[in-house]
């Protein structure tokens, strides 16, 4: 057995959005289109002086709109070059065209989306729908809520979208503001090892080049529109296995699961994040920061006797029916936090609140869901407010809910 | 390249005469365009020019639909298909990660032509900050507008190549206005070069002229860095005629003067037959009238309109500096010569 | 009781942009006649037609129910294409050789629809027995029409007014009362301006109309061979196709039906210019060993350029493309008996009518 190399190399304090451009440089992408837009923008700040200083060898390429930096992006993946890219908000629906037919193209560009509010009014605030947009095109979703897992899933990115078996673009989330601009300390490995786990992207043959003359998406008609949607849908099912393979190399490469430090100690199921839900009446859901409040507040509720949980969903694409289902089954109540909203929707609950629920639907039994819609446009979601939702939720363990969505805190509701 | 090497380059590569003209395609026939479409005419003069060590970038439009028609194709060199507005940004990612992979040895070295091609509105209109962002960069593209002066695949509307007062879905005449475009049609070359400094090359073409068209594409593809084409292409469809009268317009339109055939290399404008002759005293213009009149879209005409074109196209060659392509009238300004 | 007894179909075949207006304006009239006999009705196009190309072989549908009620009708005639028509309308008698509208097609038969004792009216100048040599038999029988007229072509911006929508529908009356009736269509037709006009050459149509019964074996032999679609396990992924391999065309598409008129060659007269060659907006000429330049007649559109570009004085001449029955190539024929080619050139080009059509008012 080969010695044990020193598994981190360095700590470095970092916020997310440096986090992402360290692991890019890590994995050595060739191209890099940036255009700029809070809160995300400082991912092509580092990354660009990573260039100039020499740490990376990359294009840097600065667009006149996210139109056409998601374009170039997606050419650049193309031809065979691995890439980064990204955007906020307004920023990311600006640039739709070129997004949503990067999937249909299966080109596998990383993507980071630093979630911000939508115009209007000008927001910055962490909201979750600008990277929902492409739920239901065909893009990989998963959403970090600390810097080292933003490091690390970023390279679990590329080994995952750049797969033959998936090749399909993948969206990285994390909230704006509490992610994207609050640093923490992040573990680095050595560069060395990253060859180890992250093979070079390799188009096989849907590579564009002289060399392998294709043509890529011809017009077509009804006679060919349902069996390419058919295949791109079979992808992103493959893509649940390979994602499974990819933590589990990780692991073996690096010494730790993905998202976790020393202090931290991730369980090991990439797709969602179970704490504390063995024996939970009360199960909360979230994505993205809001599960460290989540986790605290827990903490001092269970001390009080309440019998509650959590499960952070990390990848929303492919989405994990199956754990959800393992991991909910037994609770009485499901407190949904959504950090996004879906207007007009069924019971007017959010956009996870029906992912939720519509997976939990065809068990005989199954417990109550709630959606609990707050933190929107970055306003704080506290370990006070979540103990509320945590009793809200217990007292509906026996009774029908007559009120299935809260906004929290907004001012002129009861809360 | 050395300077001089690269004009040896250049010039040795010029084709002097049709026979010269290399047989092989890498665009062939089986596309769905309209009988006599000049553009599909282009498409075949790029990709001859260009050969096979070559990637072509496609935007939405009359290019796309017609040439891969449902899930068939006419291209023998690798094609991408881009959206309407991004041939610019496309063409600057392609070469940017050529670049990039060739310098870090995960591709062969060899150069690669890199040709992204978009129409009126994916170059002139929705497209044009791409293009202008793809002109500010080093990378060696070409970008080439081919220029049928309509949205023609969405069936002929109005776009800002339109000419004055053409008849498309978006401006019919009525019983209350006869005129419904009344804006003139944009220069692209020129804003290009006024506003870019670093590209070497950049040209007017019409396929009418096959030689001139085949070598501005060789031109530029050679020379280096970012570099424009703008071709004008009868539409037998939009502009309503004969289809096999394609080649005599793409000619009348040239020798009217209403479309200037010129090319500027490394800082000088150079013109090219018929407009040679025209700028410099050898040959008349023949009046617009000649080719608006065989055009149905200009069917509903007056005098006075074919008058006001008239007159537009004298200003270009009696009163602009450079004579059909800057609009600049005169400098107020005495300029030392020291 | 099938779809087939509750609505019948009307479909109008015809030449892409060029007769656009007619198909549509045609459509128009069956519709508001139906409806006047008291019958719900409909019309639409292909939209996979859609934007036309010149001369592309597109086609238009009317639906009229028939003991059966609007919502219904809209029901059975929410398609792309109904599987099986009453009758047929022809706008161009070029199109009898075939219609191949876009690609992974093939070339489709003219009939391919037609319901047993289906009707096909054509517009055309040549008599029934001629135009029987070019359509494909079927195994039933059938009736074949046709209205004495010269195809109607027109430009995108002007509609040809040339009485042919008339002539069709009292074709049309006369062979199918069961789709639209005389009286209620000179009733229709009394409602637009210059109704005495339209309404001489309804009559007129109605009683010259010629036709008669094609019995089942009765036409020419048609291989119809579309490709077959591929699975979403066999495509690649991607949307990704494999180009044209070098020094080959597009097998999928390969258009030939576009044309109405082809190029002939007088080789002869040749003088290897290699303008046609290059003026090609289709690259359909192909450069022979001695320098002459062969056509590839199945991908040719018949646009006319080679003709106008070349310079020698009748060494290029389009022809009707009904006098063809292959897309044999002409140097090929040439090359075999010289003698014979120049006669069969002289015979072919004398029959030939100056090409007919105005696109819109620009010439």
């Amino acid at each position: 057995m080969t010695e044990v190399k020193k598994l981190v190399e360095k700590e470095v304090l970092m916020n997310g959005t440096q986090a992402v451009a360290h692991a890019a440089m890590y994995a050595d992408v060739d191209v890099v289109a940036a255009y700029p837009i809070r809160p995300y923008t400082e991912v092509m700040d580092t990354i660009s002086k990573l260039i100039a200083d020499g740490e990376l060898d990359a294009e840097f390429i600065v667009a006149e709109g996210e139109h056409g930096q998601f374009e170039t992006v997606k050419h650049a993946s193309l031809v065979g070059a691995r890439t980064l890219v990204g955007s906020s908000g307004v920023g990311w629906l600006y640039g739709m065209e070129a997004i949503v037919v990067t999937a249909t193209d299966r080109a596998p560009i990383v993507a980071i989306i630093g979630n911000r509010a939508l115009d209007d009014p000008g927001a910055y605030g962490v909201e979750h729908n600008d990277a929902l947009m492409v739920r239901d095109v065909g893009w990989l979703l998963v959403w970090v809520d600390t810097a080292q897992e933003a490091f690390d899933t970023t390279l679990i990115a590329y080994r995952v979208a750049e797969d033959q078996r998936v090749l399909l673009p993948l969206g990285i989330s994390m909230d704006g503001g509490f992610l994207t601009h609050s640093e923490q300390i992040v573990r680095l490995p050595p560069k060395e090892l990253v060859k180890n786990f992250l093979p070079p992207y390799n188009r096989g043959k849907y590579l564009v080049h002289p060399d392998n003359p294709i043509t890529v998406a011809p017009q077509v008609n009804d006679d060919w529109v349902m069996e390419i949607r058919r295949q791109h849908e079979e992808a992103m099912e493959r893509a649940r296995g390979v994602i499974v393979e990819a933590y589990e190399e990780f692991k073996k490469v690096f010494g730790r699961y993905p998202g976790s430090t020393n202090e931290l100690q991730m369980p090991e199921n990439p797709f969602v994040e179970p704490y504390m839900v063995d024996d939970a009446e009360v199960v909360l859901i979230g994505m993205g920061t809001v599960s460290k409040p989540m986790k605290v507040a827990i903490k001092s509720m269970r001390r009080q006797g309440y019998k509650v949980g959590m499960l952070r969903i990390r990848w929303f694409r492919p989405f994990p029916t199956q754990d959800v289902i393992k991991y909910l089954a037994n609770s009485r109540v499901v407190c949904v936090v959504d950090r996004d909203y879906s207007m007009g929707s069924p019971n007017r609950g959010g956009v996870i609140y029906h992912e939720i629920r519509s997976s939990l639907y065809d068990l005989d039994q199954r417990p109550r869901v709630m959606s609990f819609i707050g933190g929107l446009g970055g306003r704080e979601i506290t370990t006070q407010d979540v103990k509320k939702i945590i009793k809200i939720g217990y007292e509906h363990r026996d009774t029908p809910i007559t009120k299935p969505v809260y906004w929290v805190g907004v001012r002129g509701d009861p809360w | 390249m050395v300077e001089k090497e690269m004009e040896e380059k250049v010039y040795k590569s010029i084709i002097k005469t049709i026979k010269d003209t290399p047989l092989e395609e890498f665009y062939t026939s089986g596309h769905r365009t309209c009988q006599g479409c000049e553009s599909a005419l282009v498409m075949r003069f790029l990709a001859k020019a260009a050969g096979q060590r070559t990637i072509v970038i496609g935007a939405t439009g009359c290019m796309y639909v017609a040439n891969t028609t449902y899930y068939s194709t006419s291209w023998i060199v690798p094609w991408v298909h881009t959206q309407l507005g991004g041939s610019g940004a496309a063409a600057l990612g392609t070469a940017a990660a050529l670049r990039a992979l060739m310098r870090k040895g995960k591709i062969k070295q060899e150069p690669i032509n890199v040709i992204a091609f978009c129409g009126d509105l994916g170059c002139a209109d929705m497209g044009l900050s791409g293009v202008s962002n793809a002109m500010t960069y080093d990378y060696n593209l070409l970008i080439v507008l081919y220029d049928n002066e309509s949205a023609a695949n969405t069936d002929i509307q109005e776009t800002s190549m339109t000419p004055y007062g053409a008849q498309t879905s978006f401006s019919r005449p009525g019983k209350q206005r006869r005129i419904m475009k009344k804006r003139w049609k944009k220069s692209v070359v020129p804003m290009i070069i006024a506003g870019h400094r670093n590209i070497r090359y950049a040209a007017t073409m019409t396929p009418a002229y096959p030689l001139d068209s085949i070598n501005k594409i060789k031109k530029a593809l050679a020379i280096g860095g970012p570099t424009f084409i703008h071709s004008l292409d009868p539409c037998p469809k939009g502009w309503d005629y004969d289809p096999r009268f394609s080649h005599e317009l793409g000619v009348l339109a040239a020798e009217t003067g209403l479309w200037p055939l010129y090319e500027y290399t490394d800082g000088e404008i150079a013109y090219n037959e018929p407009t040679k002759s025209i700028v410099e005293g050898r040959m008349k213009r023949k009046p617009v009238k000649e080719y608006l009149e065989k055009q149905g879209r200009f069917s509903h005409f007056t005098e006075e309109d074919i008058e006001h074109i008239e007159r537009m196209v004298d200003e270009m060659y009696e009163e602009w500096e450079i004579p059909g392509v800057m609009p600049i009238k005169s400098l107020n300004v005495k300029i030392s010569d020291k | 009781m099938g779809v087939k007894d509750e609505v019948k179909y009307v479909e109008i075949v015809y030449r892409g942009i060029f007769q656009k207006r007619l198909a549509k304006y045609i459509a128009e009239g069956i519709v508001y006649t139906a409806r006047e006999i008291g019958r719900p009705a409909l019309s639409f196009g292909r939209y996979g037609d859609s934007p036309e190309r010149n001369g592309v072989p597109a086609k238009y549908y009317v639906g009229i129910g028939n003991g059966v009620n609007e919502e219904d009708l809209i029901g059975y005639s929410t398609r792309v294409e109904p599987d099986l028509v009453d009758t047929i309308i022809v706008l161009d008698d070029t199109l009898l050789k075939g219609v191949e509208s876009w690609a992974w097609q093939g070339v489709q038969p003219i009939n391919l629809k037609l319901k047993s004792n289906g009707t096909m009216l054509v517009t055309s100048t040549k008599r029934i027995n001629e135009l029987l040599k070019m359509i494909p038999k079927k195994d039933f029988n059938w009736t074949l029409g046709v209205i004495n007229t010269e195809p109607s072509f027109s430009g995108l911006w002007a509609f040809k007014d040339d009485l042919t929508m008339e002539k069709v529908w009292g074709g049309l009356a006369k062979l199918r009362p069961d789709i639209i009736d005389l009286d209620h269509l000179i009733k229709y037709v009394s409602k637009k301006q210059d109704a005495n006009k339209r309404i001489s050459a309804v009559k007129e149509a109605y009683s010259s109309v010629d036709y008669r019964t094609v019995m089942k074996g009765e036409g020419i032999d048609f291989v119809y061979n579309p490709p077959r679609l591929l699975t979403w396990h066999e495509m690649l992924e991607g949307t990704v196709i494999p180009a044209v391999p070098r020094g080959k065309r597009n097998e999928l598409f390969k258009r030939g039906t576009t044309k109405f008129e082809r190029p002939t060659v007088d080789f002869d007269t040749c003088i290897k210019c290699k303008l046609c060659w290059i003026y090609c907006p289709d690259e359909c000429f192909d450069e022979t060993p001695d320098g002459y330049y062969d056509i590839a007649y199945d991908y040719c559109v018949g646009c006319g350029i080679c003709a106008d570009v070349c310079p020698v004085k009748d060494c290029i001449v389009m022809v009707d493309e009904s006098m063809f029955t292959d897309y044999r190539r002409p140097y090929e024929m040439w090359k075999e008996n010289k003698a014979k080619y120049k006669e069969w050139l002289k015979n072919v080009r004398q029959a030939r009518k100056e090409r007919v059509y105005v696109p819109g008012l620009g010439r």
